[in-house]
């Protein structure tokens, strides 16, 4: 049985790519809160932006946010990734440019062209506009978004590449020799794992969101290579769903390595943790059928599968984490701070955000469910509490004076705020599921409305609480990226 | 081995010339020619497997010069890029059919503009150009199968729909399952490039 210890290792700077990074997600990140508050105030009958606005501010809202969690995300495995292995700098600033190209593809189909097909771009939706949009807007939306596949193919390719000449292979990445042979104590840390787990399903579910594409481009202009609708709707959901998984699983990359920094406890890749990993990696490419359960068309078998993964899949990497996480902080004496809080918060965020999922994932509560605004309040709380909480616990990580700075009283009620707010709104999504206000309306119905409400005032908190995260990043970039101790070491360890 | 072309490799070339021909022969060219599926899948593929095995067999050094003097890898890699897309046209197998021009540029340009540049161009990519090319392979042979299995109307005037269909299915399952042979070298080991030490960079697999 291997022993582990911590071993003290310097607190790295970000270097110039990773703050770009960073800054271009908290201007889009706020941009699109605030596209999601007009949605929500729309709803709410606080405003009146008509339901073509409201449309196209969905469509930018779903593509904007999950490509700059993505790519926000992205910055964090990247950072923390290149302590250990070799990675390219051209090829991570080749991604932000492949981005951003994509972004104004998209800006232009949907602003410009009134693309307005949500980011699923389901088929046959895209094609068939009714005179609403034109087939140019159609492609240059799906033509955007592959342009953004290719430049995140890009960089998991680099990532592979220096996973494999650094360890030898992937499985070796994953830990495999210690998961299948004696635990040697030398399997690769955490965020070499989960890099390479991202790695693996994202070059999968990239590859195949490019085919079905590129499928649906030929179709937008030659029609009659008619595309298999229940086909298509698999390969969309199988890319989307694994593309927006991957992205916590590159941020929580920031809770491995910084936690044990500030409790001098190591984060064990241990048996366990390398068996959920693994099993994750399979398992994480299997539970899209949730999102089909009630297209009575697919075969049976596929929908007990996605039932039965869905359920499966929910916990190894959640139990790992939030356990692992536990042991690190229990009676440790951590010294609080608004990075160690938000980190700590965040695998609230993504355990609560994470059960509404399971609830859903049934069979017979899906037929009720699904396509009600529960599912928005899963994937915000998820997505908001947990992956965009560790996107601020890297950002105040990064932007912390000194080690023993303290947080200001502004910083801690913007603590609150955000979590207060969050709950708050996401609850108020969960409970409009539950009376079965349906999801993606633009008008909703008289005893919806008060939800509604409710709701705008909590994003209206998160929103200003994410104002003073942003505020305090922007103002700290100097420091960003310098080489110093950041984490305050716990009490234990100080004293 | 390097420098020289060994005894072993002088008899691998004749075999690999005999081969060459062999395939030229109107009874293989009749055969192989008469399905769709036969034509892209087994005769094509050959045709550019014969210009890999012919590039391997040359010398490294030659190798290498060879490279410099075409301009290096990429231009290497996108010339292949360029005569494999040529290939995938209904329109370029119409015309290898009935206009023997044509069938002598896809024996000519299948092995020595596909596969003879690509493993020139191989040992200088790093897992990134490799992969780039091994995905954007994967998911055009997917597309293109699937357009064959949907296509509204018979794409090549020399075989029927039904083969057109049969081809689509095959280049879709062809292309899962080397998508997973390739995620398979990678996850156990492969995926050697010259920035791996231990390899010499001629490659042990070909991933
Ligand atoms: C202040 C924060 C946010 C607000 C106010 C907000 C608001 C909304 C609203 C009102 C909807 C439409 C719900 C419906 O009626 O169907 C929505 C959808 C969505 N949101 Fe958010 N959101 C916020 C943050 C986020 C974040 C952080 C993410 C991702 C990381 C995200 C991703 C999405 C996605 C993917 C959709 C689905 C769009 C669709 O149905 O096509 N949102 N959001």
């Amino acid at each position: 049985m291997a022993t582990y210890t911590y071993t003290p290792v310097p607190d790295q700077g970000a270097k110039a790519g990773v703050l770009a990074y960073l800054v271009i997600s908290c201007v889009v990140l706020l941009l699109m809160m605030l596209f999601g508050l007009l949605m929500r105030m729309e709803q709410a009958q606080m405003i009146s932006i008509g339901a073509l606005w409201f449309y196209k501010i969905m469509t930018l809202h779903g593509a904007g946010m999950v490509g700059i969690v993505a790519l926000a995300g992205a910055a964090i495995m990247w950072h923390f990734l290149r302590q250990y292995v070799d990675l390219s700098t051209g090829i991570f600033m080749a991604n932000l440019i492949l981005f951003l190209t994509g972004v104004v593809m998209i800006l232009a189909s949907v602003l410009l062209g009134d693309f307005h097909a949500a980011w699923t771009f389901l088929f046959p939706l895209p094609t068939t506009s009714m005179g609403m949009w034109s087939p140019g807007a159609a492609a240059l939306f799906m033509g955007g978004l592959l342009v953004i596949g290719v430049g995140f193919v890009l960089l998991h390719l680099d990532i592979a590449r220096a996973i494999i000449s650094r360890y030898g292979g992937l499985g070796r990445g994953l830990g495999w020799p210690q998961l299948f042979g004696p635990d040697d104590g030398n399997a690769p840390p955490p965020a070499v794992v989960a890099s390479t787990m991202v790695t693996i399903v994202n070059l999968i579910g990239l590859v195949v969101g490019a085919s079905i594409l590129v499928m649906m481009l030929i179709n937008v202009y030659v029609p009659t290579f008619e595309i298999d609708a229940l086909l298509a709707k698999g390969m969309i959901y199988f890319f989307g769903h694994v593309f927006i998984n991957a992205v916590i699983y590159m941020a929580v990359i920031a809770v491995y390595e910084i936690l044990p920094r500030y409790t001098q406890r190591p984060w064990k890749s241990n048996k366990v943790f390398l068996a959920s990993w693994t099993a994750s990696t399979i398992m994480v490419m299997f539970i899209f059928p949730h999102h089909l359960l009630m297209d009575y068309a697919y075969p049976k078998w596929f929908l007990i599968m996605g039932h039965i993964i869905g359920y499966l899949n929910t916990f190894p990497i959640l139990i790992v984490t939030g356990y692992g996480a536990m042991m690190i902080v229990y009676r440790s004496g951590i010294r609080w701070d608004m990075c160690s809080r938000l980190l700590f918060v965040s695998l609230f965020g993504w355990a609560v955000g994470a059960m509404p999922a399971f609830i859903d994932g049934t069979i017979t509560v899906n037929y009720v469910m699904h396509n009600t605004l529960w599912v928005p309040g899963h994937f915000h709380t998820y997505l908001l509490l947990g992956m965009v909480a560790m996107v601020f616990g890297f950002m105040y990580y990064l932007g912390k004076p000194n080690e023993n700075a303290p947080d200001s009283a502004l910083d801690v009620a913007a603590f609150w705020g955000f979590v207060i707010g969050t709950m708050g709104f996401t609850m108020s999504f969960l409970y409009s599921g539950k009376i079965s206000a349906a999801r993606r309306y633009a008008e909703h119905l008289p005893e919806w409305v008060p939800y509604d409400k409710i709701a705008s005032y909590f994003a209206m908190l998160l929103i200003a609480s994410v104002l003073v995260f942003i505020f305090r990043f922007l103002t700290r970039l100097g420091l960003a990226s310098r080489d110093y101790q950041r984490a305050s070491l716990a009490r234990s360890m100080a004293t | 081995m390097i420098g020289t072309l060994s005894h072993y490799s002088g008899r691998s070339a004749l075999a690999l010339g005999v081969f060459y021909l062999l395939l030229a022969t109107p009874i293989a060219r009749d055969w192989l020619e008469a399905s769709m599926s036969r034509h892209m899948l087994v005769q094509m593929p050959l045709l550019v497997v014969i210009g890999i095995i012919a590039a391997r067999l040359v010398p490294g050094r030659m190798q290498d010069s060879l490279l410099i003097r075409l301009g290096g890898a990429w231009p290497c890699v996108i010339a292949a890029l360029f005569a494999s897309s040529y290939w995938m046209l209904p329109r370029a197998l119409d015309a290898a059919l009935t206009d023997p021009w044509a069938e002598a540029a896809k024996f000519l340009s299948l092995p020595f503009l596909v596969g003879f540049p690509l493993v020139l161009a191989w040992r200088r990519l790093t897992l990134i150009g490799r992969g780039f090319v091994w995905t954007n392979f994967f998911s055009m042979l997917a597309v293109l199968g699937w357009l064959y299995i949907v296509a509204p109307v018979r794409v090549c005037n020399s075989y029927l729909v039904n083969d057109q269909e049969n081809a689509g299915w095959y280049m879709v399952i062809a292309s899962v399952l080397l998508f997973f042979w390739w995620l398979g070298t990678l996850l156990v080991g492969g995926g050697v490039g010259p920035d791996k030490p231990d390899q010499s960079g001629s490659g042990r697999t070909f991933a």
